[in-house]
């Protein structure tokens, strides 16, 4: 008997992760235009820790504090552009510096507390 | 914004997080149960037993990246977009019934105009298009999945805070008003200047849910590429590919250059209206938008229309009798629109006082893709000639696809024309030529795709005679509204106007009439759709359009009937279903009887 006809063998049929990076982005983006600070900060950590899970999840990274270290680079960078540059959108660049740091906070907890305890995340 | 409001916000945001990472503890707690239960073996990988099996119930289709899944999804949303941008003009259209302000408000009339447009072209017709080209393009070229299960099911998942964001100025949020700039935004009126009411926060809502929904398509084109480059089975190969995965591959084409550029417009737009940007306020920066607009716009036109040709040139031979006549024509003329769709935009700008030297040539590329549409619906009607033509109802919404595209197609024509087009510019012409093609067209051939493939992705048959009520009253009222339009642009009706003069009134009411016979048709077609699911007979055999007896069986067919012959039985029993035909027990006789009524 074919079990699942046309699916894959190799392909996971379920993934968590991609409902909440669409929700990270538009809610990231409202923060930032409209200068709502913890909706910015809130949106990009929710993008930004799915990222690194999906990433995680499909193998394309080995290392979650790794992932989470280039990510909140590439936020670091951005926010301190939008702060400390000409365009001098202060408040905005604080929040995705501060996305920045709490990525890099959570992919440490993370590392040290929980990852431990799953064996097969 | 005060304290108390960041604080506030700051919590619920803490809160929401805290919820999504309990969650995902769970859904990860979860999946490291399944391997044994899911056949896999004790020292296998993650991979190998997750593959097998699938949560249930919310969660499964919140979390799925199986590609018919996400088919399943786009469908459901393009439906619920296609109803609510339905009932928006339907307001309208009674609100045109007599010149004067008796339903709504000028102002809201305006809002309902400008997201009924968006809402079909993003929220209905592009969406429609990745249901049918997720569930079947994989199945077509005998790939497993697509290349990018997680980006699909992340492009499908932008979709609905998109479309919650173009609507959002709907919703009871104070202070914020629906956007009225139109589907085309044209600054300085989407910039915000002026005494006027469209620096409104709900505008930038409506902007960040278009860039979306840009985002959305050009993740999904970018894997429909990558998947029909690399994926292929390898019996499948260039020589043999099927037409509508050609057509979908030339439209993910245009959606990877044409969708990004609007991203970057509209984010110029945004910047312009909040952070004192002057890219579309200086001088010459209304001309800009617009060919920028444009620029994506009219691709965007064949981005809507290329699949849904494909839909037609794949399910009218079926019915016909015939393959594809010219086949090798429709996939050159496909290719031939394609690159030429990046030519012609500025035909939208021939009143604008842009050089004449350029319109000439915007024109003269203009008539020149008349060509390749003309290419295909001469194919499309040698295919029926002297064939064995069954009208069953995705027949029929193929052959009406064919009736309406000729109108809609002959009128583009002549608007193509640059004396003609400063006479008919900005008038109800317009809106009728287009009508022809997104409804008389582009929805007609979504219909027919889902009549046609409703067998493999409900397991059941609709109701053939509501089917047919579905067609000819959607066939009489596009016909009657849109026909009433052109006859009002010849009067010279101006387009996007809540009100008008005594003379055009009888016309209008024409249009009224059409559309709330549009409306009868597609309520007919919910409940048909919904209670065929739920309800209907079930479908035995594989090939419930007998296909097989003139040799058309095609790919997706193979894999029903695959399915269907592979089933896990749920313990041999005669299944006494509730059947709509009266009681009796459905067998394959009754089965074949039916196809053949059908016909």
């Amino acid at each position: 008997m074919d079990e699942a006809p046309g699916l894959s063998d190799q392909y996971r049929t379920a993934s968590p992760w991609p409902v909440f990076i669409a929700l990270g982005i538009p809610i990231s983006e409202l923060g930032l235009l409209f200068g709502l600070f913890p909706l910015a900060v809130g949106g990009l950590l929710l993008f930004g820790g799915s990222v690194v899970g999906i990433l995680k999840e499909s193998g394309y990274v080995a290392s979650t504090i790794r992932a989470v270290t280039a990510l909140a680079v590439i936020f670091f960078a951005f926010g301190a552009g939008l702060a400390f540059t000409d365009i001098a959108l202060v408040t905005r660049g604080y929040a995705v510096i501060a996305a920045a740091i709490l990525l890099v906070v959570g992919g440490v907890v993370f590392e040290l507390f929980v990852r431990e305890q799953r064996q097969t995340f | 914004m005060e304290v108390n409001g960041q604080l506030a916000l700051t919590v619920l945001m803490g809160v929401f997080l805290i919820a999504v990472a309990a969650w995902l503890a769970r859904v990860e707690d979860w999946r490291s149960y399944t391997p044994l239960a899911g056949g896999g073996t004790v020292g296998g990988t993650a991979e190998q037993y997750v593959s097998e099996e699938k949560p249930s119930g919310v969660i499964r289709w919140l979390t799925t990246v199986d590609h018919k899944d996400i088919g399943m999804l786009y469908g459901a949303y393009a439906l619920v977009a296609f109803a609510v941008g339905g009932l928006m003009v339907v307001l309208m259209r009674i609100e045109l019934a007599d010149p004067s302000m008796t339903l709504i408000s000028n102002t809201f009339y305006n809002s309902l105009l400008t997201s009924h447009g968006i809402t079909m072209l993003f929220l209905f017709g592009t969406p429609i298009i990745a249901a049918f080209s997720n569930y079947f393009i994989p199945l077509l070229i005998g790939a497993d999945d697509m290349a990018f299960p997680r980006i699909n099911a992340i492009a499908f998942w932008l979709l609905p805070p998109a479309a919650l964001l173009i609507w959002a100025g709907f919703f009871p949020i104070p202070d914020v008003i629906p956007a009225q700039t139109a589907w085309t935004m044209y600054t300085p009126l989407s910039a915000g200047v002026g005494s006027g009411n469209q620096m409104n926060a709900g505008v930038d809502l409506m902007l960040l849910g278009l860039h979306l929904s840009g985002v959305s398509a050009t993740m999904g084109a970018i894997n429909f590429i990558a998947t029909i480059f690399t994926e292929r089975n390898e019996k499948v190969s260039w020589a043999n590919l099927d037409i509508f995965s050609w057509t979908i591959l030339t439209q993910s084409g245009l959606i990877l250059f044409a969708f990004p550029l609007l991203g970057s417009a509209i984010v110029m737009l945004l910047l312009d209206r909040n952070f004192g940007t002057m890219f579309f306020s200086v001088d010459g920066g209304a001309i800009l938008w617009q060919h920028l607009f444009w620029f994506f716009g009219h691709p965007e036109v064949y981005i809507l229309v290329l699949p849904p040709m494909g839909i037609v040139s794949l399910v009218l031979p079926r019915f016909a009798g015939r393959r594809l006549f010219g086949f090798k024509f429709v996939v050159y003329s496909t290719l031939a629109i394609g690159v030429l769709s990046f030519g012609v935009w500025a035909h939208h700008m021939f009143a604008t006082g842009i050089d004449p030297r350029l319109r000439a040539s915007f024109m003269a590329v203009s008539l020149a893709i008349a060509i390749p549409s003309a290419v295909k619906t001469f194919n499309w009607i040698t295919t029926m000639w002297n064939g064995k033509i069954r009208l069953t109802t995705p027949m029929l919404f193929c052959i009406g696809f064919v009736s309406n595209f000729i109108i809609g197609g002959v009128t583009g024509v002549f608007l193509a024309s640059i004396p003609v087009d400063l006479v008919l510019h900005d008038t109800y012409y317009v809106v009728g030529h287009f009508h022809y093609i997104v409804m008389g067209a582009i929805a007609f051939a979504g219909f027919a795709g889902l009549y046609y493939w409703f067998p493999i992705y409900t397991g059941r048959m609709y109701q053939v005679t509501l089917g047919k009520w579905h067609f000819w009253l959607s066939m009489v009222g596009t016909n009657l509204t849109f026909f009433a339009m052109i006859l009002l642009g010849y009067g010279g009706m101006p387009r996007r106007y809540a009100t008008y003069l005594p003379q055009f009134a009888t016309l209008h009411q024409v249009a009224t009439v059409g559309a709330l016979i549009l409306l009868v048709g597609q309520i007919i077609f919910v409940w048909n759709f919904v209670q065929s699911w739920l309800e209907g007979r079930e479908v035995q055999d594989g090939d419930p359009w007998d296909l097989a007896d003139d040799d058309l069986v095609t790919a997706e067919w193979t894999w029903f009937e695959r399915k269907l012959e592979t089933a896990v039985t749920d313990g041999g029993e005669d299944e006494t279903e509730l059947a709509t035909d009266g009681g009796q027990t459905v067998d394959d006789t009754d089965a074949d009887a039916e196809s053949a009524d059908d016909a």
